[in-house]
């Protein structure tokens, strides 16, 4: 797709030289690193451990440490991609080049999901220590962070949609963190709604429990079917908003 | 190159541009000229594809702007109004970006990159950051920007705004430098830019075309006045003047010891202008009149542009009063 190339490297780049990026992903890591702390404390005190509850499976599934910093991190991540070039301007030179709209949003798109698996990308230390001082079983290291990469997808692709819907960065930031902290409580629903429908869906939806299955190796593909609607139904909106913009 | 048909574009209830037609031939440059507020940046980013009309249709080198909007940009150099830029980027990094967003082959990238950086003298910049540059050099980034996949049509929004005299003259030597090999369309709300750069012009006031033509043409339309200083007795020259077909309006005063006549010709074109003048100088010398001086006065386009653009101006007003 033209234009996707370019437009993903100049995103990247515009991205590193941002000091909030810088911010939000120190804080991210701040955060993270506190986790494992209170985490590895925790297990330091237990001498035997089954092999289904180990510091691992706690850090991916049973915390809520772990993806609370998604709520404010994919916001900031992907506030500025469409709204901070319509503010400024720069949105019509890049709008009149012989690129297609879907090379633009894919190119803004993965940039941003480039950057957030960079993000993850520091906490691999924390299970490179665990295996050097345990047992870690490396399936369900990769499945954790498949959860963790499939979720964000989904609240990357919203904030991408949000950026290119609203006229400032901070109304796109509040937006997307709003969308994601619904779809978020939808899936609490799973421990309120009364057996039935409603719970089934909330607990297909849920994150928390996709990080929970994920972290107990369980891939389930539905789950994944899931997310990855959560990607493509925003990104496709997207694309028809910035065509809007054209017709206003 | 430019076909324009029947072009309007409302934003909620203000039309700002209404029913306008003009087409720009391969090889012009064309000055697209009117006051702020006329419409010339909607309709140069219709043209770009950045806007959609509310009616009819353009096209760009025979591709229509909205339905083969891509092949249309490909033939397209477009600098926006203000030249907008990413401030963090050093200038022939942003060239590079934007080369290869235009589909420069690889190959040539560095090549286009050096030739549009010493096109648009912006070479002793290269490896400054844009943010730091100063307005004029940022216009030219921008004129760099337009040219680097070797386009043949420039359109150009307002590219001496906000600039110094002589970063003005600059721009203007750069503009004529470009256009022995493209086609340019530039608007600008200062009549001497088009006086300047541009061999024709489109004329906008309040979203509608008043006039289009060589500068020549618009200049002829203003009427030339025929000044006269004479000498004889006033009743006499009132009545010859009076009778003599062709003259318009007629302003008689003292003038020293003699008079000044002032007077319109009627003639559309330059001969029969020059025919009238003729009549009235032998009429008078019939009548014994003496005559010290006859000239005439060509309006000059400015007065042919704050003619066309207020009376367009005035019109809508009286339309507005009657409403
Ligand atoms: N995005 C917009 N929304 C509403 N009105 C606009 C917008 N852009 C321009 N206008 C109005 O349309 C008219 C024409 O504007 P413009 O095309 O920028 O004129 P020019 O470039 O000749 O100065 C002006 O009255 C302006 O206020
Ligand atoms: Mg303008």
């Amino acid at each position: 797709m033209r234009g996707l190339w370019p437009i993903f490297k100049r995103e990247l780049f515009a991205h590193f030289v941002t000091p909030l990026a810088w911010v939000a992903m120190t804080a991210f890591l701040l955060i993270q690193g506190l986790h494992f702390f209170l985490i590895v404390q925790h297990f330091a005190g237990q001498l035997d451990l089954s092999a289904d509850a180990g510091p691992v499976q706690t850090y991916f599934g049973q915390t809520m440490m772990l993806y609370l910093p998604l709520l404010f991190v994919c916001p900031i991540l992907t506030m500025r991609l469409f709204a901070e070039e319509r503010r400024n301007g720069t949105i019509e030179p890049l709008l009149t080049v012989p690129i297609q709209t879907a090379g633009l949003v894919l190119g803004k798109y993965l940039a941003v999901l480039v950057i957030y698996a960079t993000m993850w990308l520091p906490t691999l230390f924390y299970m490179a220590l665990l295996g050097r001082y345990g047992e870690v079983d490396w399936h369900i290291v990769a499945s954790g962070y498949l959860a963790v990469i499939a979720i964000g997808s989904g609240y990357l692709a919203i904030g991408t949609m949000t950026s290119a819907m609203a006229k400032s960065q901070l109304t796109a930031a509040l937006t997307s963190a709003m969308a994601i902290t619904g779809l978020f409580m939808i899936g609490v629903g799973e421990f309120i709604f009364p057996e039935g429908l409603a719970r089934e869906l909330a607990g297909h939806v849920s994150a928390w429990a996709q990080m929970n299955d994920f972290s107990r190796g369980i891939v389930d593909s539905r789950r994944l079917v899931f997310d990855a609607t959560i990607v493509v139904l925003p990104l496709f909106i997207t694309v028809r908003a910035v065509d809007a913009w054209r017709l206003e | 190159m430019i076909v324009v048909e029947h072009l309007s574009k409302s934003y909620g209830a203000l039309a700002a541009v209404s029913d306008l037609s003009f087409r720009v031939e391969r090889g012009q440059v064309v000055g697209f000229l009117g006051p702020n507020g006329a419409g010339k940046s909607t309709t140069l980013r219709i043209l770009a594809g950045f806007l959609g009309a509310s009616g009819g249709r353009a096209s760009i080198a025979g591709f229509d702007v909205v339905e083969e909007r891509l092949d249309a940009l490909r033939q397209l150099g477009y600098m926006a109004e203000t030249s907008p830029l990413y401030p963090e980027m050093k200038v022939r990094e942003y060239l590079a970006f934007r080369s290869e967003l235009k589909g420069v082959p690889r190959t040539k990238r560095r090549a286009d990159v050096d030739r549009c950086l010493e096109l648009a003298r912006v070479s002793d910049v290269a490896g400054v950051l844009i943010g730091h540059l100063s307005k004029g050099y940022r216009q030219r980034v921008g004129l760099a920007d337009a040219l680097i996949h070797s386009p043949p049509l420039l359109i150009l929004d307002e590219p001496t705004a906000g600039l110094d005299p002589n970063q003005i003259r600059e721009v203007r030597a750069l503009i004529a430098s470009l256009a022995e090999n493209h086609t340019i369309l530039l608007s600008t709300h200062i009549l001497s830019e088009v006086e300047a750069t541009c061999s024709r012009a489109v004329v906008l006031a309040k979203g509608r075309l008043v006039a289009i033509g060589s500068i020549d043409e618009l200049r002829g339309r203003g009427r030339p006045e025929l000044i006269l200083t004479l000498r004889g007795d006033e009743a006499i020259i009132r009545q010859v003047l009076s009778e003599t077909a062709g003259v318009g309006s007629r302003v008689i005063e003292p003038h020293g010891e003699a008079l000044r006549a002032t007077l319109s010709l009627t003639a559309e074109d330059e001969a029969g202008q020059a025919e009238t003048t003729e009549r009235i100088v032998h009429a008078l010398a019939t009548a014994t009149v003496g005559i010290r001086e006859v000239r005439t006065t060509k309006a000059t386009l400015e007065e042919v542009f704050a003619a066309l653009t207020q009376h367009e101006a005035r019109t809508e007003n009286e339309a507005e009063a009657k409403r």
